[in-house]
């Protein structure tokens, strides 16, 4: 596998996303906390979710866990990286400035 | 807490739903998405939020499939093994299908609507009208009422007699060598309805005019630049003729022909043509009568 591409087409849904990770970059969060704050549907979340992580803009692992002692299964959380927060700014920078990249 | 977790030891149709997308995801991703989605599931207890958060992912797996292929999927799954090309193809292979069996069955169903539109269409058509008849308004001149005062007796003995008319044939102009010209010209008959039945029977036949002999020929009459323009058209002229066809009023146009110069070449040649007409007749005898004629400007093709 060869460099990772980092470009991500941007949509509203995906600015909305980026968004959501911006109020706090260092909190992780899971699909269904993502969709409570943006109210993006389950057939738009999950595919952007995954395209931000391939291009390397987010990170996911399971959460710490015992399913068993919490009576529900683990979930899985997103948390954006430098890469990310770095391109996530360049592209509201742009979108201020009235060029969305 | 406890209803929780009865809900997640309980399968549903959400759930079957996501198993079932989550299994058509490619193999890297597939037993990840399952329990991500999962998980996700359970913070949703309303039945329909349930059921819209599945279906969702059932169109999150066909975006996936779409925007990941084999050697593009962002993290494997450390306990889903790859199960080699063929699983791959075979998935892949499935969603073309699916796209193409959907393309196939709008392609069909316009096909089907066309079939059906061609066959009905062809079943309603009326036929078309002479075309004698498109361009003739004909005013049938006020009609004569004749008062009979009749005995009774000499009813039984009373015959009707009616002149038979003798009808001449119009008189088409010669065909200029660069236009085709002629005049909408076949007389009609109007027949008048019967009287009340106080009156004698009496059927009083009449005949309209027309352009009759010596009518100028359209042709000589064909603007030029509509013969370089290519206009072409049928003008309705309305006239009002005497008993010798002679105009007694100013020729009117009743429909024109799109072109205003065409127009005015069919009121010009209607002018010129004063003397020339054919009277309308009742029982064979000429009376005042205003008709209409179509004046066709063509040109040669």
């Amino acid at each position: 596998m060869g460099k990772k591409e980092t470009r991500v087409r941007m949509s509203l849904q995906t600015l909305r996303v980026l968004e959501a990770f911006l109020e706090n970059p260092t909190e992780q969060l899971a699909g269904a906390e993502v969709h409570q704050r943006c109210g993006i549907a389950s057939g738009t979340l999950y595919p952007i979710l995954l395209r931000l992580e391939s291009a390397g803009w987010f990170v996911s692992q399971w959460e710490s866990v015992d399913p068993s002692s919490v009576g529900r299964p683990r979930r899985r959380l997103y948390r954006l990286t430098s890469t990310g927060l770095r391109h996530a700014g360049e592209v509201f920078a742009s979108f201020n400035r009235g060029v969305l990249a | 807490m406890s209803q929780r977790n009865e809900r997640s030891r309980r399968p549903d149709l959400a759930h079957w739903l996501i198993h079932q997308a989550a299994h058509r995801a490619p193999d890297p991703l597939s037993l990840r998405l399952e329990e991500e989605w999962f998980a996700d599931l359970e913070s949703r207890s309303a039945t329909f939020s349930r059921l819209g958060f599945a279906l969702g992912c059932c169109w999150a797996t066909l975006v996936i499939v779409n925007d990941f292929p084999r050697s593009r999927v962002p993290v494997p799954s450390p306990v889903a093994p790859a199960n080699g090309i063929v699983t791959l193809v075979e998935r892949n292979f499935g969603y073309f299908s699916l796209r193409s069996a959907t393309l196939f069955l709008i392609a069909g169903l316009h096909a089907a609507l066309f079939f059906g539109l061609i066959t009905t269409l062809s079943h309603t058509r009326s036929p078309a009208a002479p075309p004698n008849l498109q361009n003739r308004e004909v005013t049938p001149p006020p009609r004569e009422r004749v008062a009979f005062s009749l005995d009774a007796s000499e009813l039984n003995h009373w015959r009707i007699t009616v002149p038979k008319t003798v009808v001449d044939p119009p008189v088409q102009p010669a065909i200029a060598s660069d236009v085709i010209a002629d005049v909408a010209d076949k007389p009609a008959e109007v027949v008048s309805p019967p009287p009340p039945r106080e009156t004698p029977t009496h059927v009083v036949r009449q005949l309209a005019g027309g352009p009759g002999a010596g009518f100028p020929e359209t042709a000589n009459f064909y603007p030029s630049p509509s013969i370089h323009l290519g206009e072409e058209g049928i003008s309705t002229v309305r006239v009002c003729v005497d008993r010798l066809g002679r105009l007694t009023s100013e020729p009117t146009t009743v429909k024109g022909s799109g072109s205003a110069r065409l127009d005015q070449a069919a009121l010009k040649l209607a002018r010129a043509g004063s003397g020339h007409y054919r009277a309308s007749t009742e029982d064979g005898q000429p009376v005042n009568s205003c008709y209409a004629f179509g004046v066709r400007f063509q040109l040669r093709k």
